[in-house]
């Protein structure tokens, strides 16, 4: 009698969440296209590339030589020409209002010096971005130096050629890398924000009492809050890993049974963070607010945008209590290495550590605000 | 003969294909305490919202305090206070912080500020609550201190939408009691209560059912225009009494009242002498039966009952 | 009948003051975040990749070969944690995590340098990290090119007419802060306004104060502004606390104007709370109006302004998009002022955009907040 009536109950109480979620169709619209939205924006965003710099010339020379020194700056793909002048100033003003990153200054009587084997170009940089400054000004010199070679040494070529190769991920495409770990950051706010709202918004409604009266009990009522969080996270997992593959063709090297079982784990860790700040929330504008005050912080250091590697060993450290960085570290090494239980153990163990902690501890809490 | 307070000429409200308030008119005189009474749905808070502008009318007219709704809508808001069905004033506000807002949107002038605000709070009955927070008061004192707010600029029409549902009867008799004393003061009020015994205080009752006013008098007058007679029968058994008498010849309408049970026939003589007999072959014993005077609650059931009817043929 | 009434507006803003006040998160969001923000961003996270682990196969090791290498250690950006005999062992290595990037000097290195023959160098670099392996190519790139320069400039036989001179401007010691804190200036404005903003309206809808408010003879514009003068000044103070912050402690310089930051810093708070207010007139619920929030300001102001990454790296469609984006015009002028120095003159036109933008924010939320219920 026991077992069918409470899996009855919980079966309603899973099924009155979800129609609450859905009932909304702004809100169903936006748990189901905020993902694909930032699914692509991230995809096509975020990148340590440095191509098609913007760039400003100055030819104060005007002679074959000057255009074909430019000529071949603009076509290597790395300088895209925004703006041409004889005016050094011209140059100076484009660079700080921001329009060209990046300028060349070919001064007067560059073909004259040229043939007496004395000529300068002036580069210059907008160092605000410091990767796209040094990078972009290698590219640059190397692009100069090897004009200068062919015009006076013909035969002669760069003394090394550095030929760079990527293990995984050949193409060093930085959606490859950046795409799978979007999946995590939608989790974490699914799973920690929409959760801890759905506890708060029946206790500020006043249902909450209700739902005590009744037969249900706390863990049931739990179970019934965060299994839908629990579902949906799975949809999106498949949803995400869909147009990962298909639309931006990251590879997929690895099992997706192994991935499954890690999604669950990063899930039951944040639906227990999310269930802990419902404990602490009166109201769903609280429940919000320490949400995000949460989210920000665990998707900064997590490995996420930023590497862990540059941080500051204490940071470091500090990462290694955050769910998101394990996860991210499972998902990217699933996807691009083919990794398995092996090579990923310890960052299972976390994940089921962290979670089995996190539920726990929330569920007593919750007990204790609830009776 | 001074103007009147409030004038509703064919007042209509419609949302979508349903029609809340169907062509209302009636006028309130100033001072009056004006009743509206009718059951859930029957289109009483919709009117009050259309008259302090905050739902504009599908069709129709009407004057708050001498300003048209349609044209001069800024000017009603100013002579009004309103106080809703729920409560709506800022719990995260005290009292007094509260009361401060209130005055400074309905720009009470600085100099009687304090004076107003004092005369809220002795109303009121918060002086010595005047710095807690609101949502630490319980539902009777929340809703005088709406009634209070309502009040801080002096308008000469007050709405009050259901301003005692949930209260406690000594809390709402108190209630009662400041109206009364406001209305004396020349404030006119204009109430909405699905309570019956608060109906008697009123000046004047409006009943409305289904969007329509279906009576319109004073209490006295609403009670002597009861429709149809009224028989009270006592018993042990009343519930299966008014079991017995559903839809029984003659009867229009059947239900308990408190212990006993009240039966609005069509005929009081013959109903005298069919019931004992319908009850008998019952099986049921009955201690007394006679006509009496019908309460308002007896008369608002014959009338809507009625007027259900005369809309269904 | 005036729309807009001292005293009613006054009424309105003291009244979400006092709110505020009792609200420890808004205000922990609205002060406490920007701070830790800053610390974040400024100490904690970064794009300067350094000691990038570096492993090598030597199969010269010859003169030439270390003074490559030292060319790398001397760059502060590698560390060099290992030597391999043979190739065939790369793939391991990088198999376990063990080395960043692996640097192949061919056997001939040192006499293909001397007989004027290209020198083939390999690097290998472990891409599952997309981000940080282009930043450690292109360092390489970087180092491999200096020292190609100079083997240039030591041999004789070589004809070099044209030399390259290069100059950093604006950010010469090229620190990743300099590059943050005065875009975080804006990425905070976005978090007040897409957050704490974009509940206020949607609360008092909830809550059932809004009827209230609307029997009340208070104007639509008066209910905004009210609600947007407290968080103007939060914002303000924001500007002003992050700025000093981001100058006393990171030491990011600031060249410019004081007043036109905090003029346009205004400008472009005022279009953003307005938008703010939109998304929460629109979004009858809380819930509804933080994911809105979210998306339309913070996400964008995050990624599309070139706060972090450069606009002209994006494909076609979302730079088009970033030009509907306000942060990216106040980011011109934020750095504009911090590290560049410049001031009106130069930015009028985005200056213009920034009151236009808080013009429409205005505009468009008067128009779209009702007060009446129907």
């Amino acid at each position: 009698m026991r077992l069918p009536e409470r899996f009855d109950r919980l079966v309603e109480m899973v099924h009155k969440e979800l129609i609450q979620v859905f009932r909304d169709p702004r809100l169903a619209r936006i748990v189901l296209v905020a993902p694909v939205l930032q699914l692509l924006v991230f995809g096509y965003v975020v990148t340590t590339d440095v191509r098609r710099i913007p760039t400003f010339v100055v030819d104060q020379d005007r002679t074959r030589a000057s255009r074909d020194l430019v000529q071949t700056l603009a076509a290597s793909g790395y300088f895209r020409i925004v703006g041409r002048s004889d005016r050094p100033r011209d140059l100076v003003e484009a660079l700080d209002h921001g329009r060209a990153v990046a300028g060349v200054d070919v001064p007067r009587g560059f073909a004259r010096d040229a043939a007496r084997q004395a000529a300068t170009v002036q580069l210059v940089f907008d160092g605000t971005n410091s990767n796209t400054a040094t990078v972009g000004s290698g590219y640059a010199e190397r692009i100069v130096m090897a004009y200068a070679l062919r015009q006076g040494s013909p035969g002669r070529s760069l003394p090394v050629d550095l030929r760079a190769r990527a293990w995984f991920n050949p193409n060093l495409r930085s959606s490859d890398y950046n795409v799978p770990a979007v999946m995590g950051q939608l989790l974490l706010i699914l799973s920690l924000l929409l959760t801890s709202l759905a506890v708060v918004r029946e206790r500020e409604a006043g249902t909450l009492e209700q739902l005590m009266v009744s037969p249900l009990t706390a863990g049931e009522l739990i179970i019934g809050k965060t299994v839908p969080f629990a579902l949906l996270g799975v949809f999106e997992m498949v949803l995400i890993t869909s147009v990962a593959l298909f639309w931006f063709r990251v590879p997929f090297q690895g099992s997706f049974l192994l991935l499954l079982p890690a999604g669950l784990l990063f899930i039951l860790c944040m639906l227990g963070a999310g269930l802990l700040i419902s404990t602490v929330s009166n109201t769903q504008q609280e429940a919000m607010l320490t949400s995000f005050l949460v989210i920000m912080p665990v998707m900064l250091l997590s490995g996420f945008m930023f590497p862990v590697s540059s941080m500051p060993v204490a940071f470091q450290w500090l990462t290694l209590l955050n769910p998101l960085r394990h996860f991210l570290e499972i998902v990217r090494a699933i996807f691009l290495k083919g990794a398995g239980l092996e090579a990923l153990w310890p960052q299972y163990l976390a994940l089921l550590v962290m979670g089995a902690g996190l539920l726990s501890f929330a569920t007593t809490r919750f007990h204790k605000t609830v009776s | 003969m001074s103007a009147p307070a409030v004038t509703v000429e064919r007042l209509t409200r419609r949302f979508g294909a349903f029609t809340a308030v169907d062509e209302v008119s009636f006028e309130v005189a100033r001072g009056e305490v004006f009743g509206f009474l009718g059951p859930n749905g029957a289109g009483k808070t919709t009117t009050i919202k259309m008259l302090t502008g905050l739902l504009q009318p599908s069709s129709g007219r009407g004057t708050v305090a001498g300003f048209d709704l349609a044209r001069e809508v800024e000017s009603v808001k100013r002579s009004i206070g309103y106080m809703s069905q729920l409560f709506s004033l800022y719990g995260d506000l005290t009292v007094e912080e509260n009361i401060a807002f209130f005055a400074g949107l309905y720009g009470v002038p600085r100099a009687r500020r304090a004076g107003r605000r004092d005369w809220v709070l002795e109303m009121a009955g918060l002086k010595d609550h005047r710095s807690r927070l609101t949502q630490e008061l319980s539902l009777g004192w929340k809703q005088r201190l709406a009634l209070g707010t309502a009040m801080i600029h002096e308008p000469p029409v007050l709405f009050l939408d259901e301003p005692t549902s949930g209260v406690d009867p000594i809390s709402r008799r108190d209630f009662w009691d400041l109206i009364g004393g406001l209305a004396a003061r020349g404030t006119t009020v204009f109430v909405s209560t699905h309570y019956m015994e608060e109906a008697e205080y009123c000046h004047r009752l409006a009943l409305m059912s289904r969007g329509r006013i279906i009576a319109l008098d004073r209490p006295a007058g609403l009670r002597a225009a009861m429709p149809a007679p009224l028989i009270e029968i006592q018993t042990d058994d009343s519930p299966r009494v008014v079991e017995a008498l559903e839809g029984a010849e003659g009867v229009i309408e059947v239900g308990l009242f408190g212990r006993a049970v009240h039966v609005i026939v069509r005929d009081a003589e013959r109903a005298r002498a069919e019931l004992p007999r319908v009850l008998a072959a019952a099986g049921l014993a009955v201690r007394g039966l006679q006509v009496v005077e019908p309460s308002l609650e007896d008369v608002f059931v014959a009338l809507v009952h009625l007027s259900n009817q005369g809309a269904a043929t | 009948m005036r729309a807009l009434d001292p005293t009613r507006l006054l009424a309105m803003a003291r009244k979400e003051v006092l709110q505020l006040r009792r609200d420890p998160r808004s205000l922990i969001l609205a002060f406490l975040l920007p701070v830790a923000l800053l610390v974040f961003f400024g100490y904690a996270i970064s794009w300067d990749v350094s000691d990038i682990r570096l492993v090598v196969v030597d199969q010269d090791r010859g003169a030439k070969a270390r003074e490559l290498l030292d060319g790398f250690r001397a760059s502060g950006r590698f560390a060099i944690v290992g030597r391999l005999e043979r190739t065939a062992d790369i793939g391991p290595l990088l198999d376990r995590g063990q080395a960043r990037i692996v640097l192949v000097i061919p056997p001939r290195f040192d006499a293909d340098l001397g007989a004027g023959r290209t020198a083939v160098v390999q690097a290998i670099v472990d891409g599952s990290d997309a981000n940080t392996a282009t930043i450690a190519l292109g360092y390489a790139q970087a180092i491999v090119q200096q020292f190609s320069a100079r083997a240039l400039f030591q041999t004789r036989r070589v004809r070099l007419p044209v030399t390259a001179a290069t100059r950093i401007w604006y950010n010469e010691e090229l620190s990743s802060r300099n590059m943050i804190v005065p875009g975080l200036v804006a990425v905070i404005m976005m978090i007040i306004a897409g957050l704490l903003t974009s509940l206020t309206i949607a609360r008092e809808w909830e809550r059932g104060t809004m009827e209230q408010l609307a029997s009340t003879p208070v104007s639509r514009l008066e209910v905004l502004l009210g609600k947007l003068l407290p968080y103007l000044a939060i914002g303000l103070v924001d500007v002003a606390l992050c700025s000093l912050l981001g100058v006393v402690i990171f030491r990011v310089p600031f060249r410019g104007d004081v007043f036109f930051l905090m003029g346009a810093s205004f400008a472009f708070l005022v279009g953003t709370l307005g938008l703010g207010l939109v998304i929460s007139a629109l979004a009858r619920t809380q819930l509804l109006a933080t994911q809105i929030g979210m998306i339309a300001t913070f996400l964008p102001g995050f990624l599309l302004s070139g706060f972090m990454f450069p606009i002209d790296n994006m494909p076609l469609v979302l730079r088009a998009i970033t030009y509907l984006v306000p942060a990216r015009y106040f980011l011109v002028v934020t750095r504009g002022i911090f590290l560049k120095g410049v001031g009106p003159e130069v930015l009028w036109s985005e200056g213009l955009l920034m009151v236009l933008y808080a013009f429409a924010g205005l505009g468009l939320a008067a128009h779209s907040f009702r007060k009446e219920l129907g």
